[in-house]
């Protein structure tokens, strides 16, 4: 066998093993869609059915029409906590990243390794403290609950991404605006913010994506079914209606697709945001 | 490059984000130890002076079967989901390293896993392992590999297992990614000179391209530690530490203590020894971030 044929052949032996991979590894996903477009009878069904033969959305119109359980409102609810947490994030970590990352003064070290290891911290450890501080603030059972303590989670990990990129900017530019009469905060906003925005993309995505994933807070700070965000949502839903899988697999479904959003139009940048060390919650 | 400059003006801008962080998190984790020494529970929540009973909290904890078992549990847990998760992610990224048509995209679209809400993922676990409807027993039914379906999530070794699957399916693409982007950076002159001098692809996988990548596995390895070791949300929604505890993690049984059973001050305790643990982790972990940094420097 000559080179070029033996190196097109494990081209091929590469790209059958890519779709196996990719078959594998995404069939969970295409399972819960499908599961929620069957009837309830024919998820039961034995053998199962790949897809569903009666295509029934009933799982999703019957969560608008009524319900204890309004996925929409949730959805809401998520939207608007993880809007808020990530809105939050930002508006302070930009302002901190610059100054970590353009200025030298005294503590830095230790305000770096601090973000560093908050970033590593299980929410199990502030969980309970904040749930009696929060109780006798009176913000319990408010958005504004999980919204600040999602931030928490954002703030860390906006400020470590976006640091690096502020000293990345050559001092010559400093010098430049200086010159051109700008104060620091005209500097920042005018020269830096600019050149640092594909590292705020990066950390609007990631920011908004850990309120949207976040259970534990939620759950625990809003007891209200009405300001339930949606992950909390699913879990009500599944102590009541366990078995129910279309109407489970529906929610789980519009859970996601927020996610599949963000991911086809921000890959880029999510792939960045995963390799620059920095990480999930 | 010139050297910073100093002046009280940074501190101006680091200064909301550090209040922010040091009333969120630092007072929660101060106020989380002096908690673990007292004694509060729905009665004495609301109590000015609550009362403080000393280490009888981790006392208590010790003599307690459900703890040592969260211990291991999440030891176990863990290694598992670190062993599946390195091995099959490792594989990919090697898979995954040659320029063929759509690579690139194939291995995007496999992040998906990674992003989406642990909440659906184990929901979607939850289903695909259920004894009566789920697809993994009829699959294996259909196959002939058993005969009678298996309660995966009701028995606690085959429940571990169940957890310790759906987890590996959202660590494999952190740690495809990771190590894809570390196998970029091994020149390709190194393993086409190594080719030529006759080494077989494991020689050369052993010899050069395993001992190149040496930070970018360590790394992997330990922030993968530090993010399966907390693993919540999960658990919670597809065990809950069930069947009969067998299944609790430090962070799951922590939750249930303070908010299933109110025992606000055990909860605290065990979140604790979850955070001890964690935290010699990560000290261990920026211990070798900055060795390898002032080797690289």
């Amino acid at each position: 066998m000559n080179p070029s044929s033996s190196r097109r052949l494990s081209s091929v032996m590469i790209a059958i093993g890519m779709l196996l991979v990719f078959v594998a590894m995404m069939f969970p996903l295409y399972w819960m869609v499908v599961t929620s477009l069957k009837k309830e009878i024919e998820i039961f069904k034995v053998p199962p059915t790949l897809f569903p033969q009666v295509l029934n959305t009933d799982s999703y119109s019957a969560q608008i029409q009524h319900g204890d359980f309004n996925m929409f409102r949730s959805f809401r609810n998520s939207f608007l906590i993880s809007l808020g947490a990530m809105l939050i994030s930002l508006t302070l970590a930009i302002p901190a990243s610059y100054g970590v990352g353009r200025f030298a003064f005294k503590g830095k070290r230790l305000f770096i390794l601090s973000f560093l290891v908050t970033q590593m911290l299980p929410v199990s450890v502030i969980l309970t403290p904040m749930f009696i501080t929060f109780r006798d603030l009176h913000v319990l059972n408010t958005l504004l609950s999980a919204i600040l303590a999602d931030a928490t989670i954002g703030i860390p990990f906006s400020v470590l991404i976006l640091m690096s990129y502020f000293a990345s900017i050559p001092h010559e530019l400093t010098d430049a605006s200086r010159i051109d009469g700008c104060n620091q905060f005209r500097a920042f906003r005018s020269v830096f913010l600019p050149i640092a925005s594909p590292g705020v993309v990066v950390c609007l995505v990631f920011s908004f994506l850990y309120g949207w994933g976040d259970l534990a807070f939620g759950m625990t700070f809003i007891l209200d079914q009405t300001l339930r965000p949606i992950t909390a949502g699913i879990f009500n839903f599944l102590g009541q209606y366990g078995t129910k899988w279309s109407y489970l697999t529906a929610f789980a479904v519009v859970t996601t697709i927020p996610v599949v959003l963000v991911f086809v139009f921000m890959q880029k940048y999510i792939i960045s945001g995963l390799t620059a060390g920095a990480v999930k919650g | 490059m010139k050297p910073l400059r100093y002046g009280t003006i940074g501190y101006l801008f680091v200064l909301p984000a550090a209040l922010y962080m040091v009333l969120l998190v630092g007072y929660p984790i101060v106020s989380n130890f002096v908690l673990s020494f007292q004694d509060v529970t729905t009665t004495t929540l609301s109590a000015a002076a609550k009362p403080f009973v000393g280490l009888l909290n981790y006392r208590n904890l010790l003599a307690d079967g459900v703890l040592r078992t969260s211990v291991g549990n999440t030891f176990v847990f863990t290694l598992g989901c670190l062993v599946l998760q390195f091995g099959i992610g490792f594989a990919l990224a090697l898979l995954f390293d040659r320029d063929v048509f759509l690579t690139k995209t194939v291995r995007g679209i496999l992040m998906i896993p990674w992003m989406i809400p642990m909440t659906v993922t184990a929901l979607m676990f939850k289903f695909m392992f259920s004894s009566n409807v789920g697809i993994v027993n009829q699959a294996l039914q259909a196959i002939g590999l058993i005969q009678k379906p298996i309660e995966w999530l009701l028995e606690p070794r085959s429940a571990m297992l169940s957890l310790i699957i759906a987890n590996t399916w959202i660590g494999i693409p952190f740690n495809m990614i990771l190590l894809s982007t570390g196998l970029t950076t091994i020149p390709r002159e190194v393993l086409e000179a190594a080719a030529i001098d006759g080494a077989r692809p494991p020689q050369t996988f052993f010899r050069i391209t395993v001992p190149m990548l040496k930070p970018v596995i360590e790394s992997v390895l330990i922030l993968g530690f530090i993010y399966t070791f907390k693993v919540f949300d999960l658990v919670f929604v597809m065990t809950n530490g069930g069947p009969v505890n067998s299944t609790h993690l430090l962070s799951t049984y922590s939750y249930k203590l303070s908010f299933s059973l109110f025992k606000y001050s055990q909860g605290a305790a065990v979140a604790n020894i979850l955070f001890v643990i964690l935290f010699i982790v990560s000290l261990l972990y920026l211990a070798f971030v900055y060795r390898d940094r002032e080797g690289a420097a």
